[in-house]
C-alpha cells in the first residue's frame, strides 16, 4: 500500500519582516531586513543587540484585550500565526465532529521566559510576595499548543517540543508521521519563540556567539555563509502550517502549497554546541530516503545557517557530504540573514518559507553581497543578494541544527 | 476612599465597555471574559489598590458587579 502523502494547506508567520505570511514572503523576495537595535525594556542597564522584533504585531487587534492578556508574548505570536494558517487553509468552516481527531504539533525553546522573567523582577528585586494567578498557565511551554487547541476545537495529540534551534522541524516530523499513520487527517504544526528578554539576551551574550551591530549595521549584522560573518541575531517570531492528508486535501478542492514528503533526524552525540558534519549529513541523507528523493532531484535548501563561524561551514560540508556531485548545483540561502533566529520558531518558519519558494516558484536570498562570501562556504549554488524567480525548483529541504546536538531535515516536494 | 477613576479607565481598555455606564445585567463572559482572564482581571484591580479580596468573596459575574467590586476594593483601602 503506497503511504498516504501530507500536503501543506495553509499557512501562516507573524515575523520582525511582517505579520502575515504573504507580507513575510514579499519582504523577504524584495531584500529587505527585519533586524534592527533593540534595548530591552526593563533593563537594569543599558544593553542594546541587533534582533529580529517583531514590530508591527499587535496581538489585541486578533485576540482582543482580555484574551491578549492571558497569553504570555510566545503564545501570542504563536496563536495569531496559528489563526491565519487556519484561515489560509479554508477549515474554518469545518464541523466540530470532524475536529475530534484533528491536532497541534507545537515547538518552543524557551516558552513563557518573559513571564518567568517578569515575575523574577516582582519578586527579587520589588520584593513582592505575590505573582499574578495566571503566572504558571502563561510560562508553561505548551500554553500555545493548548490555546490553538480550543480555539480551533482541535480533540487529537496536542504535543510541544523543546529541542532547542530544531523544536518546531521536530514538531512538524511528529505532525508529518501523525498523517501518514492515519492517526490525524489534520494536524495544526508550528513554533513560536519570544526570546528577546534581558537575561536570555544576557546569557547569549556570555555564550559570545551574538553578532555585534550598532543602529546603521544591525539590518545586516546576522552575515551567514560570508567572511565577515561574527554570530547569530536573537529574534522572535510565530509560524504555522497547515498539514492535511493528500487525498483529503484534494478531494476538498484546498489550495496545496507543497508536499511535505519526508523527514529525516539525527543526534551528533558528539558536543553540545559544536555542530558535526556526520551528524548532520545523517539527518539529511535520511530526509532524502523518507521522502524517497535522490540527491538529482534537489534544487533547493533552506539551510540552518545563523550566521557563525563554525556552523556555517559545517553545514556547507554535510550539504556537500550528503548530495555529493549534485551540491554543487542545489540553490541554497540562509533567510536567517533577513529574520534573525527565533530558536524553537525558525524550523516552521523556515519550512513555511520553503513551501511558499516552491508554490511561489521564488527563493528568497541570503542578504548580503555575492562578493562577500566565504570561499570556506563554496561549493553549494549560494542565492545571494537577491531572490531566483523561475528556477522550478522541484524539491527543496529545510534544515534545523539544534544545540544538544539534535538535527531535524524536513524535504518538500512541489505539488505534481 | 482611593480614586476608581484608573481603574475603570483599565477595565474600560479591557472590556472595551465602562462597566459604570453599562447594563449592570451584561455577563462578562458574553464581553470575553473566561474563568482564568477574570482571575486576571482582578488581580489588577487588587494590585492598583494594593488590596486583596477575600477569598471567599464570589467573583463578579455581570457587569454591575465588578463595577461594585471596584468601589468596595477602593473603600477598604482607604
Amino acid at each position: 500500500m503506497t503511504p498516504r502523502r501530507v500536503a501543506v494547506t495553509g499557512i501562516g508567520l507573524v515575523t520582525p519582516l511582517g505579520t502575515t505570511a504573504p507580507a513575510t514572503f514579499a519582504a523577504l523576495l524584495e531584500g529587505r531586513s527585519g533586524v534592527r537595535l533593540h534595548a530591552p525594556p526593563d533593563a537594569p542597564g543599558a544593553l542594546a543587540v541587533p534582533a529580529g522584533v517583531c514590530d508591527g504585531f499587535d496581538a489585541a487587534a486578533t485576540l482582543g484585550r482580555v484574551k491578549a492578556a492571558t497569553l504570555d508574548r510566545y503564545s501570542q505570536l504563536g496563536v495569531v500565526a496559528g489563526l491565519e494558517a487556519w484561515r489560509d487553509a479554508g477549515l474554518a468552516e469545518a464541523p466540530q465532529e470532524d475536529r475530534e481527531d484533528w491536532g497541534v504539533a507545537w515547538g518552543t525553546g524557551v516558552g513563557g521566559v518573559l513571564t518567568y522573567e517578569r515575575s523574577y523582577r516582582d519578586l527579587y528585586i520589588a520584593g513582592r510576595e505575590r505573582l499574578a494567578p495566571l503566572t504558571v498557565v502563561q510560562a508553561m511551554n505548551n500554553a500555545c499548543a493548548g490555546y490553538l487547541a480550543i480555539a480551533l476545537g482541535l480533540g487529537g495529540a496536542c504535543s510541544t517540543y523543546s529541542v532547542a534551534c530544531a523544536s518546531s522541524a521536530i514538531a512538524i516530523g511528529d505532525a508529518f508521521r501523525r498523517i501518514r499513520a492515519g492517526t490525524s487527517p489534520v494536524v495544526l504544526a508550528g513554533g513560536s519563540e519570544a526570546p528577546l528578554a534581558y537575561g536570555v539576551i544576557r546569557a547569549w551574550l556570555a555564550l559570545q556567539i551574538l553578532a555585534p551591530g550598532d543602529a546603521q549595521s544591525a539590518p545586516l549584522a546576522c552575515k551567514p555563509f560570508q567572511r565577515e560573518r561574527a554570530g547569530l541575531v536573537l529574534a522572535e517570531g510565530g509560524a504555522a502550517l497547515v498539514l492535511e492528508d493528500w487525498s483529503r486535501a484534494q478531494a476538498r478542492g484546498a489550495r496545496i502549497y507543497a508536499e511535505l514528503a519526508g523527514v529525516g533526524e539525527s543526534c551528533d552525540h558528539a558536543n553540545l554546541v559544536r555542530p558535526s558534519v556526520a551528524g548532520q549529513a545523517r539527518a539529511i541523507r535520511a530526509a532524502l530516503a523518507d521522502a524517497r528523493l535522490t540527491p538529482a532531484e534537489l534544487d533547493y535548501v533552506n539551510a540552518h545557517a545563523t550566521g557563525t563561524r563554525d556552523g556555517d561551514t559545517v553545514e556547507i560540508a554535510a550539504l556537500r557530504s550528503a548530495l555529493g556531485a549534485r551540491a554543487a548545483a542545489v540553490a541554497v540561502s540562509a533567510t536567517k540573514s533577513a529574520l534573525g533566529h527565533p530558536l524553537g520558531a525558525a524550523g516552521a518558519l523556515e519550512a513555511a518559507l520553503t513551501a511558499l519558494a516552491l508554490h511561489h516558484d521564488a527563493i528568497p536570498p541570503t542578504l548580503g553581497e555575492a562578493t562577500q562570501l566565504d570561499p570556506e562556504c563554496a561549493g553549494v549554488a549560494h542565492v545571494a543578494g537577491r531572490a531566483l524567480r523561475g528556477a522550478r525548483p522541484r524539491a527543496a529541504l529545510s534544515n534545523s541544527f539544534a544545540f544538544g546536538g539534535s538535527n531535524a531535515v524536513l524535504a518538500l516536494r512541489t505539488r505534481a | 476612599m482611593l480614586d476608581t477613576a484608573p481603574a475603570f479607565r483599565f477595565v474600560e481598555e479591557r472590556l472595551g465597555i465602562d462597566v459604570r455606564t453599562a447594563d449592570a445585567a451584561t455577563e462578562l463572559e458574553s464581553l470575553g471574559v473566561d474563568s482564568l482572564s477574570l482571575l486576571e482581571l482582578v488581580f489588577e484591580i487588587e494590585e492598583q489598590f494594593g488590596v486583596r479580596l477575600d477569598e471567599r468573596t464570589a467573583p463578579p459575574r455581570n457587569c454591575g458587579e465588578l463595577a461594585a467590586l471596584i468601589e468596595r476594593l477602593a473603600a477598604a483601602r482607604a
